[in-house]
Protein backbone atom coordinates (compact mmCIF):
# COMPACT_ATOMS: atom_id res chain seq x y z
CA UNK A 1 0.00 0.00 0.00
CA UNK A 2 1.84 3.41 -1.00
CA UNK A 3 1.78 6.17 1.09
CA UNK A 4 -1.22 8.09 -0.25
CA UNK A 5 -2.89 5.58 -0.22
CA UNK A 6 -2.14 5.02 3.40
CA UNK A 7 -2.88 8.09 3.88
CA UNK A 8 -6.30 8.56 2.17
CA UNK A 9 -7.35 5.82 4.37
CA UNK A 10 -5.97 7.29 7.53
CA UNK A 11 -7.95 10.24 6.64
CA UNK A 12 -11.29 8.42 6.26
CA UNK A 13 -10.88 6.40 9.44
CA UNK A 14 -9.67 9.07 11.66
CA UNK A 15 -12.80 10.72 12.86
CA UNK A 16 -14.36 6.37 13.08
CA UNK A 17 -11.67 5.84 15.91
CA UNK A 18 -12.36 8.94 17.17
CA UNK A 19 -16.15 9.00 17.82
CA UNK A 20 -15.43 5.30 19.03
CA UNK A 21 -13.10 6.41 22.09
CA UNK A 22 -15.42 9.48 23.07
CA UNK A 23 -18.44 7.15 22.52
CA UNK A 24 -17.20 4.97 24.70
CA UNK A 25 -14.43 6.84 27.57
CA UNK A 26 -15.56 10.61 27.11
CA UNK A 27 -12.54 12.68 27.72
CA UNK A 28 -12.67 14.39 23.77
CA UNK A 29 -9.79 16.06 23.81
CA UNK A 30 -7.27 13.60 25.04
CA UNK A 31 -9.57 10.92 23.33
CA UNK A 32 -8.15 13.64 20.53
CA UNK A 33 -4.37 12.96 21.06
CA UNK A 34 -4.29 9.53 21.55
CA UNK A 35 -6.47 9.49 18.04
CA UNK A 36 -3.55 11.33 16.59
CA UNK A 37 -0.59 9.40 18.20
CA UNK A 38 -2.44 5.75 16.73
CA UNK A 39 -2.59 7.65 13.59
CA UNK A 40 1.12 8.79 13.69
CA UNK A 41 1.99 5.04 14.53
CA UNK A 42 0.12 3.51 11.63
CA UNK A 43 1.19 6.25 9.04
CA UNK A 44 4.78 4.80 9.95
CA UNK A 45 3.82 1.34 10.35
CA UNK A 46 1.61 0.40 7.87
CA UNK A 47 3.41 1.20 4.21
CA UNK A 48 6.62 -1.07 5.64
CA UNK A 49 4.69 -3.99 7.65
CA UNK A 50 1.34 -4.12 5.69
CA UNK A 51 -2.06 -2.83 6.92
CA UNK A 52 -3.54 -4.88 9.44
CA UNK A 53 -6.54 -6.92 8.88
CA UNK A 54 -8.58 -4.63 10.65
CA UNK A 55 -7.41 -1.27 10.27
CA UNK A 56 -10.29 0.44 12.38
CA UNK A 57 -9.78 -2.21 14.97
CA UNK A 58 -6.17 -2.00 15.58
CA UNK A 59 -6.97 2.01 15.64
CA UNK A 60 -8.84 1.89 18.00
CA UNK A 61 -7.44 -0.42 20.08
CA UNK A 62 -3.84 1.42 19.69
CA UNK A 63 -5.56 4.84 20.43
CA UNK A 64 -7.72 3.33 23.64
CA UNK A 65 -4.11 2.30 25.44
CA UNK A 66 -3.00 5.58 25.19
CA UNK A 67 -5.83 7.23 26.28
CA UNK A 68 -5.66 5.27 28.72
CA UNK A 69 -1.81 6.35 29.85
CA UNK A 70 -2.37 9.93 29.26
CA UNK A 71 -5.31 9.74 31.37
CA UNK A 72 -3.42 7.98 34.26
CA UNK A 73 -0.52 10.73 33.30
CA UNK A 74 -3.43 13.39 34.20
CA UNK A 75 -4.57 12.50 36.68
CA UNK A 76 -1.34 11.67 38.40
CA UNK A 77 -0.46 15.30 37.37
CA UNK A 78 -3.26 16.51 38.77
CA UNK A 79 -3.58 15.12 42.19
CA UNK A 80 0.22 16.00 43.05
CA UNK A 81 -1.14 19.78 42.42
CA UNK A 82 -4.05 19.10 44.36
CA UNK A 83 -6.45 19.73 41.56
CA UNK A 84 -9.56 18.22 40.77
CA UNK A 85 -10.49 17.07 37.35
CA UNK A 86 -14.27 17.93 37.74
CA UNK A 87 -17.00 19.40 35.47
CA UNK A 88 -20.84 20.00 36.13
CA UNK A 89 -23.06 17.68 34.39
CA UNK A 90 -25.67 19.05 31.36
CA UNK A 91 -28.32 19.46 32.98
CA UNK A 92 -30.25 17.55 29.98
CA UNK A 93 -28.44 14.53 31.22
CA UNK A 94 -30.99 14.06 34.18
CA UNK A 95 -33.45 12.02 31.64
CA UNK A 96 -32.67 11.16 28.09
CA UNK A 97 -34.38 12.98 25.55
CA UNK A 98 -37.70 10.78 24.23
CA UNK A 99 -36.03 10.37 20.73
CA UNK A 100 -32.81 9.04 21.29
CA UNK A 101 -32.09 5.63 18.99
CA UNK A 102 -31.04 3.19 20.94
CA UNK A 103 -27.95 2.73 19.18
CA UNK A 104 -26.54 6.14 17.54
CA UNK A 105 -23.87 5.23 15.01
CA UNK A 106 -23.28 8.72 13.31
CA UNK A 107 -20.71 9.50 15.19
CA UNK A 108 -18.73 11.53 12.87
CA UNK A 109 -21.91 13.94 12.69
CA UNK A 110 -21.57 14.03 16.47
CA UNK A 111 -18.16 14.89 16.37
CA UNK A 112 -19.08 17.42 13.88
CA UNK A 113 -21.93 18.81 15.84
CA UNK A 114 -18.96 19.61 19.08
CA UNK A 115 -16.60 21.33 17.01
CA UNK A 116 -19.25 23.59 16.26
CA UNK A 117 -20.16 24.35 19.51
CA UNK A 118 -21.61 27.50 20.05
CA UNK A 119 -19.43 28.03 23.08
CA UNK A 120 -16.57 28.22 20.37
CA UNK A 121 -15.26 31.21 18.82
CA UNK A 122 -15.21 30.35 14.90
CA UNK A 123 -11.71 30.47 14.16
CA UNK A 124 -11.49 27.59 16.94
CA UNK A 125 -14.40 25.64 15.31
CA UNK A 126 -12.69 25.56 12.27
CA UNK A 127 -9.48 24.01 13.73
CA UNK A 128 -10.93 21.68 15.84
CA UNK A 129 -13.10 20.43 12.80
CA UNK A 130 -10.10 20.17 10.52
CA UNK A 131 -8.14 18.46 13.00
CA UNK A 132 -11.04 16.07 14.91
CA UNK A 133 -13.19 15.16 11.89
CA UNK A 134 -10.54 16.34 8.76
CA UNK A 135 -7.86 14.34 10.27
CA UNK A 136 -5.68 17.05 9.22
CA UNK A 137 -2.19 17.65 11.51
CA UNK A 138 -1.87 21.14 13.31
CA UNK A 139 1.13 21.56 10.87
CA UNK A 140 -1.31 21.18 7.78
CA UNK A 141 -3.99 23.31 9.31
CA UNK A 142 -1.42 25.46 10.49
CA UNK A 143 0.45 26.25 7.18
CA UNK A 144 -3.66 26.05 5.29
CA UNK A 145 -3.88 29.22 7.51
CA UNK A 146 -0.97 30.88 7.32
CA UNK A 147 -0.34 30.99 11.10
CA UNK A 148 2.72 29.84 13.01
CA UNK A 149 2.14 25.69 13.96
CA UNK A 150 2.47 27.00 17.46
CA UNK A 151 -0.21 29.27 17.52
CA UNK A 152 -2.50 26.77 15.69
CA UNK A 153 -1.77 24.41 18.69
CA UNK A 154 -2.97 26.75 20.94
CA UNK A 155 -5.77 27.39 19.13
CA UNK A 156 -6.79 23.31 19.12
CA UNK A 157 -5.51 23.35 22.84
CA UNK A 158 -8.04 26.04 23.80
CA UNK A 159 -10.71 25.05 21.76
CA UNK A 160 -10.79 21.54 23.61
CA UNK A 161 -10.66 22.94 27.12
CA UNK A 162 -13.77 25.00 26.27
CA UNK A 163 -15.74 21.90 24.87
CA UNK A 164 -14.10 20.06 28.31
CA UNK A 165 -15.68 22.97 30.17
CA UNK A 166 -18.73 23.37 27.96
CA UNK A 167 -19.10 19.29 28.89
CA UNK A 168 -20.94 19.19 25.75
CA UNK A 169 -22.34 15.80 26.04
CA UNK A 170 -21.67 13.17 23.17
CA UNK A 171 -24.70 12.87 21.74
CA UNK A 172 -26.70 14.54 18.61
CA UNK A 173 -27.90 17.43 19.92
CA UNK A 174 -31.56 17.57 21.14
CA UNK A 175 -34.56 17.68 17.88
CA UNK A 176 -35.09 21.81 19.35
CA UNK A 177 -31.82 22.63 18.47
CA UNK A 178 -30.48 20.67 15.69
CA UNK A 179 -31.48 23.43 13.10
CA UNK A 180 -29.60 25.51 14.18
CA UNK A 181 -26.57 23.78 15.58
CA UNK A 182 -26.44 22.60 11.94
CA UNK A 183 -26.85 26.21 10.78
CA UNK A 184 -23.72 26.23 12.74
CA UNK A 185 -21.46 23.57 11.02
CA UNK A 186 -22.60 24.50 7.35
CA UNK A 187 -21.47 27.78 8.42
CA UNK A 188 -18.13 26.58 9.74
CA UNK A 189 -17.74 24.24 6.42
CA UNK A 190 -18.91 27.39 4.21
CA UNK A 191 -15.95 29.32 5.82
CA UNK A 192 -13.47 26.40 5.47
CA UNK A 193 -14.02 26.61 1.81
CA UNK A 194 -14.58 30.36 1.30
CA UNK A 195 -10.39 30.36 2.81
CA UNK A 196 -9.60 27.77 0.33
CA UNK A 197 -11.41 29.40 -2.68
CA UNK A 198 -9.98 32.54 -1.55
CA UNK A 199 -6.60 32.25 -2.17
CA UNK A 200 -5.62 35.70 -2.01
CA UNK A 201 -2.33 35.38 -0.34
CA UNK A 202 0.11 32.31 0.14
CA UNK A 203 0.90 29.18 -2.27
CA UNK A 204 -2.11 28.60 -4.22
CA UNK A 205 -1.67 24.86 -3.66
CA UNK A 206 -2.67 24.89 0.19
CA UNK A 207 -5.62 26.99 -0.53
CA UNK A 208 -6.79 24.52 -3.15
CA UNK A 209 -6.04 21.33 -0.41
CA UNK A 210 -9.02 23.51 1.95
CA UNK A 211 -11.62 23.54 -0.53
CA UNK A 212 -11.31 20.12 -1.44
CA UNK A 213 -11.25 19.48 2.63
CA UNK A 214 -14.30 21.46 2.61
CA UNK A 215 -15.84 19.58 -0.19
CA UNK A 216 -14.71 16.09 1.52
CA UNK A 217 -16.38 17.17 4.75
CA UNK A 218 -20.05 18.08 3.33
CA UNK A 219 -19.89 15.55 1.48
CA UNK A 220 -19.85 13.29 4.41
CA UNK A 221 -22.40 15.20 6.09
CA UNK A 222 -24.61 15.16 2.63
CA UNK A 223 -24.05 11.28 3.00
CA UNK A 224 -25.39 11.62 6.61
CA UNK A 225 -27.88 14.03 5.87
CA UNK A 226 -29.63 12.87 2.29
CA UNK A 227 -32.59 14.87 2.71
CA UNK A 228 -31.58 17.91 4.05
CA UNK A 229 -32.12 20.91 1.63
CA UNK A 230 -29.41 23.32 3.30
CA UNK A 231 -26.74 20.57 3.37
CA UNK A 232 -27.51 19.27 -0.36
CA UNK A 233 -27.82 23.22 -1.51
CA UNK A 234 -24.10 23.52 0.28
CA UNK A 235 -22.49 20.81 -1.08
CA UNK A 236 -24.09 21.83 -4.94
CA UNK A 237 -22.68 25.57 -3.89
CA UNK A 238 -19.16 24.31 -3.27
CA UNK A 239 -19.17 21.77 -6.50
CA UNK A 240 -20.52 24.39 -8.70
CA UNK A 241 -17.76 26.99 -7.21
CA UNK A 242 -14.68 25.01 -7.20
CA UNK A 243 -15.57 24.14 -10.82
CA UNK A 244 -14.49 27.13 -12.14
CA UNK A 245 -11.04 27.40 -10.09
CA UNK A 246 -8.76 27.16 -12.74
CA UNK A 247 -9.90 29.56 -14.99
CA UNK A 248 -10.45 32.27 -12.22
CA UNK A 249 -6.37 33.12 -12.12
CA UNK A 250 -4.25 33.64 -15.08
CA UNK A 251 -0.48 32.75 -15.79
CA UNK A 252 0.79 35.84 -13.52
CA UNK A 253 -1.82 34.96 -10.97
CA UNK A 254 -4.05 37.66 -11.93
CA UNK A 255 -7.51 37.05 -10.73
CA UNK A 256 -9.86 36.96 -13.88
CA UNK A 257 -14.25 38.03 -13.33
CA UNK A 258 -16.15 35.62 -14.40
CA UNK A 259 -17.34 37.11 -17.52
CA UNK A 260 -13.66 37.14 -18.87
CA UNK A 261 -13.20 33.24 -17.58
CA UNK A 262 -12.32 30.80 -20.44
CA UNK A 263 -14.90 28.17 -19.42
CA UNK A 264 -13.99 25.44 -21.32
CA UNK A 265 -11.19 25.05 -17.95
CA UNK A 266 -14.11 24.49 -16.37
CA UNK A 267 -14.68 21.61 -14.44
CA UNK A 268 -17.47 19.95 -16.15
CA UNK A 269 -17.88 16.94 -13.82
CA UNK A 270 -18.09 19.40 -10.83
CA UNK A 271 -20.70 21.26 -12.41
CA UNK A 272 -22.90 18.55 -13.76
CA UNK A 273 -22.77 16.80 -9.77
CA UNK A 274 -23.67 20.55 -8.79
CA UNK A 275 -26.65 21.34 -11.14
CA UNK A 276 -27.79 17.51 -10.70
CA UNK A 277 -28.04 18.26 -6.72
CA UNK A 278 -29.66 21.43 -6.65
CA UNK A 279 -31.94 20.42 -9.47
CA UNK A 280 -32.90 17.20 -6.74
CA UNK A 281 -33.33 19.75 -3.48
CA UNK A 282 -35.16 22.75 -4.83
CA UNK A 283 -38.81 22.50 -4.41
CA UNK A 284 -38.98 19.85 -2.14
CA UNK A 285 -39.31 22.02 0.86
CA UNK A 286 -38.85 26.30 1.69
CA UNK A 287 -35.52 26.97 0.34
CA UNK A 288 -32.78 28.30 2.41
CA UNK A 289 -29.82 30.52 1.47
CA UNK A 290 -27.11 27.80 0.61
CA UNK A 291 -29.66 26.32 -1.89
CA UNK A 292 -30.56 29.56 -3.50
CA UNK A 293 -26.83 30.26 -3.86
CA UNK A 294 -26.40 27.38 -5.48
CA UNK A 295 -29.22 28.00 -7.86
CA UNK A 296 -27.74 31.43 -8.97
CA UNK A 297 -24.35 29.50 -8.95
CA UNK A 298 -26.01 26.71 -11.29
CA UNK A 299 -27.62 29.32 -13.61
CA UNK A 300 -23.74 30.91 -14.21
CA UNK A 301 -22.08 27.14 -14.92
CA UNK A 302 -24.71 26.30 -17.07
CA UNK A 303 -24.80 29.57 -19.49
CA UNK A 304 -22.19 28.47 -22.42
CA UNK A 305 -20.88 32.22 -22.60
CA UNK A 306 -21.08 35.34 -20.28
CA UNK A 307 -23.31 36.80 -22.87
CA UNK A 308 -26.32 33.40 -22.99
CA UNK A 309 -26.49 33.88 -18.99
CA UNK A 310 -30.11 33.59 -17.89
CA UNK A 311 -29.58 37.30 -15.77
CA UNK A 312 -33.55 37.61 -15.26
CA UNK A 313 -33.46 34.06 -12.89
CA UNK A 314 -30.55 35.23 -11.43
CA UNK A 315 -32.40 38.61 -10.12
CA UNK A 316 -35.35 36.85 -9.34
CA UNK A 317 -33.33 34.44 -7.03
CA UNK A 318 -31.61 37.05 -5.57
CA UNK A 319 -34.34 39.08 -4.83
CA UNK A 320 -35.45 35.63 -2.75
CA UNK A 321 -32.01 35.71 -1.20
CA UNK A 322 -32.15 39.04 0.14
CA UNK A 323 -35.72 37.78 1.68
CA UNK A 324 -34.10 35.20 3.77
CA UNK A 325 -30.27 37.50 4.20
CA UNK A 326 -29.97 40.76 5.66
CA UNK A 327 -26.04 40.55 3.80
CA UNK A 328 -25.41 43.92 1.98
CA UNK A 329 -23.39 42.03 -0.11
CA UNK A 330 -26.47 40.12 -1.48
CA UNK A 331 -28.25 43.32 -2.31
CA UNK A 332 -24.76 44.42 -4.35
CA UNK A 333 -24.70 41.19 -6.68
CA UNK A 334 -28.47 41.79 -6.85
CA UNK A 335 -27.98 45.52 -7.92
CA UNK A 336 -25.45 43.69 -10.96
CA UNK A 337 -28.32 41.18 -11.49
CA UNK A 338 -30.87 44.06 -12.32
CA UNK A 339 -28.40 46.11 -14.24
CA UNK A 340 -27.82 42.99 -16.86
CA UNK A 341 -31.62 43.16 -16.74
CA UNK A 342 -32.54 46.52 -16.82
CA UNK A 343 -29.80 47.96 -17.80
CA UNK A 344 -26.60 50.00 -15.58
CA UNK A 345 -28.87 52.87 -14.55
CA UNK A 346 -31.30 50.81 -12.50
CA UNK A 347 -28.29 49.24 -11.14
CA UNK A 348 -26.91 52.42 -10.33
CA UNK A 349 -30.02 53.45 -8.38
CA UNK A 350 -29.49 50.29 -6.18
CA UNK A 351 -26.04 50.83 -5.72
CA UNK A 352 -26.75 54.62 -3.84
CA UNK A 353 -28.90 53.14 -1.54
CA UNK A 354 -26.33 50.87 -0.32
CA UNK A 355 -23.95 53.17 -0.11
CA UNK A 356 -26.01 54.96 3.33
CA UNK A 357 -25.35 51.20 4.46
CA UNK A 358 -22.22 51.70 6.81
CA UNK A 359 -21.13 48.03 6.84
CA UNK A 360 -20.20 48.27 2.88
CA UNK A 361 -20.35 52.34 2.36
CA UNK A 362 -16.75 52.11 1.91
CA UNK A 363 -16.12 48.50 0.53
CA UNK A 364 -13.98 47.91 -2.56
CA UNK A 365 -17.05 45.99 -3.88
CA UNK A 366 -19.08 48.47 -4.30
CA UNK A 367 -16.87 50.92 -5.34
CA UNK A 368 -15.37 48.39 -8.02
CA UNK A 369 -19.26 47.43 -9.40
CA UNK A 370 -20.34 51.12 -9.23
CA UNK A 371 -17.48 51.65 -11.84
CA UNK A 372 -18.40 48.87 -14.03
CA UNK A 373 -22.02 49.98 -14.70
CA UNK A 374 -20.87 53.67 -14.51
CA UNK A 375 -18.50 52.39 -17.34
CA UNK A 376 -21.85 50.18 -19.37
CA UNK A 377 -23.74 53.71 -19.04
CA UNK A 378 -20.89 55.07 -20.89
CA UNK A 379 -19.62 57.46 -18.15
CA UNK A 380 -15.84 57.00 -18.60
CA UNK A 381 -14.21 59.42 -16.30
CA UNK A 382 -16.59 58.53 -13.22
CA UNK A 383 -16.20 55.15 -13.85
CA UNK A 384 -11.86 55.46 -14.06
CA UNK A 385 -12.42 57.53 -10.73
CA UNK A 386 -14.16 54.85 -8.79
CA UNK A 387 -12.05 52.29 -10.14
CA UNK A 388 -9.01 54.09 -8.60
CA UNK A 389 -11.52 54.61 -5.27
CA UNK A 390 -12.00 50.85 -5.04
CA UNK A 391 -7.82 50.17 -5.61
CA UNK A 392 -7.62 52.10 -2.39
CA UNK A 393 -10.23 50.63 -0.36
CA UNK A 394 -8.78 46.94 -0.57
CA UNK A 395 -5.02 45.88 1.08
CA UNK A 396 -5.42 42.83 -1.63
CA UNK A 397 -2.29 43.31 -4.00
CA UNK A 398 -4.05 41.23 -6.42
CA UNK A 399 -6.97 43.20 -6.25
CA UNK A 400 -5.48 46.18 -6.40
CA UNK A 401 -3.69 45.14 -9.51
CA UNK A 402 -6.83 44.43 -11.54
CA UNK A 403 -8.64 48.07 -10.32
CA UNK A 404 -5.84 50.20 -11.16
CA UNK A 405 -5.65 48.11 -14.39
CA UNK A 406 -9.19 49.06 -15.32
CA UNK A 407 -8.87 52.24 -14.62
CA UNK A 408 -5.49 52.58 -16.94
CA UNK A 409 -7.72 50.80 -19.60
CA UNK A 410 -10.54 53.51 -19.39
CA UNK A 411 -8.00 56.50 -19.88
CA UNK A 412 -7.03 55.48 -23.01
CA UNK A 413 -10.83 55.40 -24.33
CA UNK A 414 -12.04 58.63 -23.24
CA UNK B 1 -32.15 -17.17 45.09
CA UNK B 2 -29.78 -14.67 44.15
CA UNK B 3 -26.23 -13.87 44.94
CA UNK B 4 -23.91 -11.09 43.62
CA UNK B 5 -20.13 -12.35 43.31
CA UNK B 6 -18.00 -9.27 43.22
CA UNK B 7 -14.01 -9.38 42.35
CA UNK B 8 -11.68 -6.19 43.46
CA UNK B 9 -8.57 -5.13 41.94
CA UNK B 10 -6.61 -1.93 41.48
CA UNK B 11 -5.18 -0.09 38.91
CA UNK B 12 -2.03 -1.54 39.61
CA UNK B 13 -3.54 -4.77 39.26
CA UNK B 14 -4.66 -4.08 35.19
CA UNK B 15 -1.38 -2.81 34.65
CA UNK B 16 0.66 -5.79 36.18
CA UNK B 17 -1.90 -8.02 33.63
CA UNK B 18 -1.35 -5.59 31.22
CA UNK B 19 2.49 -6.40 30.77
CA UNK B 20 3.49 -3.19 31.86
CA UNK B 21 6.64 -3.27 35.12
CA UNK B 22 4.77 -1.96 38.46
CA UNK B 23 7.23 -2.12 41.08
CA UNK B 24 6.12 -4.08 43.75
CA UNK B 25 3.68 -6.45 41.17
CA UNK B 26 4.57 -9.62 40.33
CA UNK B 27 4.84 -9.68 36.17
CA UNK B 28 2.60 -11.15 33.88
CA UNK B 29 4.13 -13.61 30.82
CA UNK B 30 2.05 -14.83 28.10
CA UNK B 31 1.68 -17.84 29.81
CA UNK B 32 0.21 -16.72 32.92
CA UNK B 33 -2.21 -14.60 31.41
CA UNK B 34 -3.53 -17.53 28.90
CA UNK B 35 -3.95 -19.14 31.97
CA UNK B 36 -5.93 -16.77 33.56
CA UNK B 37 -7.98 -16.38 30.41
CA UNK B 38 -8.17 -19.86 30.30
CA UNK B 39 -9.41 -20.23 33.45
CA UNK B 40 -11.55 -17.52 33.98
CA UNK B 41 -13.60 -18.76 30.87
CA UNK B 42 -14.01 -22.29 32.78
CA UNK B 43 -15.14 -20.66 35.37
CA UNK B 44 -17.65 -19.00 33.77
CA UNK B 45 -18.90 -22.03 31.51
CA UNK B 46 -18.90 -24.23 34.14
CA UNK B 47 -21.81 -21.73 36.18
CA UNK B 48 -23.64 -21.65 32.64
CA UNK B 49 -23.89 -25.67 32.20
CA UNK B 50 -25.15 -25.99 36.41
CA UNK B 51 -27.91 -22.72 35.09
CA UNK B 52 -26.51 -21.26 37.84
CA UNK B 53 -25.13 -18.02 36.02
CA UNK B 54 -27.51 -15.29 35.15
CA UNK B 55 -24.73 -12.44 34.22
CA UNK B 56 -21.09 -11.55 34.35
CA UNK B 57 -19.15 -8.68 33.41
CA UNK B 58 -15.83 -7.42 33.48
CA UNK B 59 -15.48 -3.64 34.42
CA UNK B 60 -12.46 -1.64 32.27
CA UNK B 61 -9.36 -0.49 34.05
CA UNK B 62 -10.37 2.23 37.08
CA UNK B 63 -8.71 5.38 35.28
CA UNK B 64 -11.98 5.44 33.09
CA UNK B 65 -14.16 5.31 35.93
CA UNK B 66 -16.81 8.59 37.02
CA UNK B 67 -17.71 9.70 40.05
CA UNK B 68 -20.91 12.16 40.36
CA UNK B 69 -21.18 13.56 44.11
CA UNK B 70 -23.06 17.23 45.31
CA UNK B 71 -21.77 20.24 45.87
CA UNK B 72 -23.91 22.78 46.77
CA UNK B 73 -26.63 20.41 45.55
CA UNK B 74 -25.31 20.57 41.95
CA UNK B 75 -24.04 17.28 40.73
CA UNK B 76 -20.65 17.57 39.69
CA UNK B 77 -18.58 14.77 37.98
CA UNK B 78 -15.02 13.74 38.51
CA UNK B 79 -12.50 11.43 36.19
CA UNK B 80 -10.58 9.07 37.42
CA UNK B 81 -11.26 8.87 41.48
CA UNK B 82 -9.51 6.07 42.77
CA UNK B 83 -5.86 6.11 43.92
CA UNK B 84 -3.18 3.45 41.97
CA UNK B 85 -3.62 0.69 44.77
CA UNK B 86 -6.91 1.45 45.67
CA UNK B 87 -9.13 -1.79 45.16
CA UNK B 88 -11.69 -1.25 43.31
CA UNK B 89 -14.83 -3.81 41.42
CA UNK B 90 -13.18 -5.17 38.67
CA UNK B 91 -16.15 -7.48 37.85
CA UNK B 92 -19.04 -9.49 38.92
CA UNK B 93 -20.78 -12.55 38.88
CA UNK B 94 -24.82 -12.60 39.30
CA UNK B 95 -25.65 -16.25 40.50
CA UNK B 96 -28.83 -17.90 41.18
CA UNK B 97 -28.24 -20.98 43.27
CA UNK B 98 -30.07 -23.24 46.26
CA UNK B 99 -27.88 -21.46 49.09
CA UNK B 100 -26.05 -18.94 50.19
CA UNK B 101 -23.29 -21.54 51.27
CA UNK B 102 -23.57 -22.31 48.08
CA UNK B 103 -22.74 -19.22 45.95
CA UNK B 104 -19.97 -18.67 48.73
CA UNK B 105 -18.23 -22.26 47.05
CA UNK B 106 -18.64 -20.76 43.90
CA UNK B 107 -16.91 -17.68 44.97
CA UNK B 108 -13.98 -19.41 46.66
CA UNK B 109 -13.19 -21.23 43.51
CA UNK B 110 -12.10 -17.80 42.12
CA UNK B 111 -9.33 -17.52 44.45
CA UNK B 112 -7.76 -20.63 42.63
CA UNK B 113 -7.25 -18.76 39.74
CA UNK B 114 -4.02 -19.20 38.39
CA UNK B 115 -1.17 -16.04 37.99
CA UNK B 116 2.17 -15.50 38.81
CA UNK B 117 3.68 -15.72 42.07
CA UNK B 118 2.23 -13.01 44.23
CA UNK B 119 -0.26 -12.22 42.35
CA UNK B 120 -3.60 -13.49 44.40
CA UNK B 121 -2.00 -12.33 47.86
CA UNK B 122 -4.14 -9.43 48.38
CA UNK B 123 -7.16 -11.00 46.09
CA UNK B 124 -10.57 -10.26 47.45
CA UNK B 125 -14.14 -11.84 46.23
CA UNK B 126 -16.83 -10.90 48.16
CA UNK B 127 -20.22 -12.59 47.91
CA UNK B 128 -23.72 -10.67 48.20
CA UNK B 129 -27.49 -11.64 48.99
CA UNK B 130 -29.78 -10.06 46.20
CA UNK B 131 -32.72 -8.52 47.65
CA UNK B 132 -35.70 -10.40 45.58
CA UNK B 133 -38.17 -6.98 46.08
CA UNK B 134 -38.05 -3.82 48.01
CA UNK B 135 -40.19 -5.62 50.60
CA UNK B 136 -36.79 -7.74 51.50
CA UNK B 137 -34.90 -4.39 51.73
CA UNK B 138 -37.88 -2.80 54.31
CA UNK B 139 -37.47 -5.72 56.42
Amino acid sequence: MSDTETEDLLRELAPRVLGALVRRYGHFGTAEDATQEALIAAARQWPSEGLPANPQGWLITVASRRLTDLLRADQARQRREDAVAQWVLPGDWVAPAADTPAADRDDTLILLFMCCHPALTPASQIALTLRAVGGLTTGEIARAFLVPEETMTRRITRAKRQIKTSAVPFRLPAATERAERLDAVLHVLYLIFSEGYASTSGPALQRTELAAEAIRLTRIVHALLPTDGEVTGLLALMLLTDARRLARSGPSGELIPMADQDRSRWDAAYIAEGVALITGVLGRSPAGPYQLQAAIAAIHDEAPSAGATDWPQIMALYKLLMQLSDNPVVRLNHAVAVAMVHGPHAGLELLAALGTDERIANDHRLSAVTAHLLELAGDHPAARDAYLTAATQTTNLPQQRYLNAQAARLVGNQ
Amino acid sequence: MKYMILLYGSQQDYDSMAGKPVPGKPTWTGEDFAAMGGFMASFSKDLVESGELVSTRGLTAPVHARRIQLRSGVPVVTDGPYAETQEVLAGYWIVECESFDRATEIAARLTTCPGPEGAGDRAVVDVRPIADSRAELDA
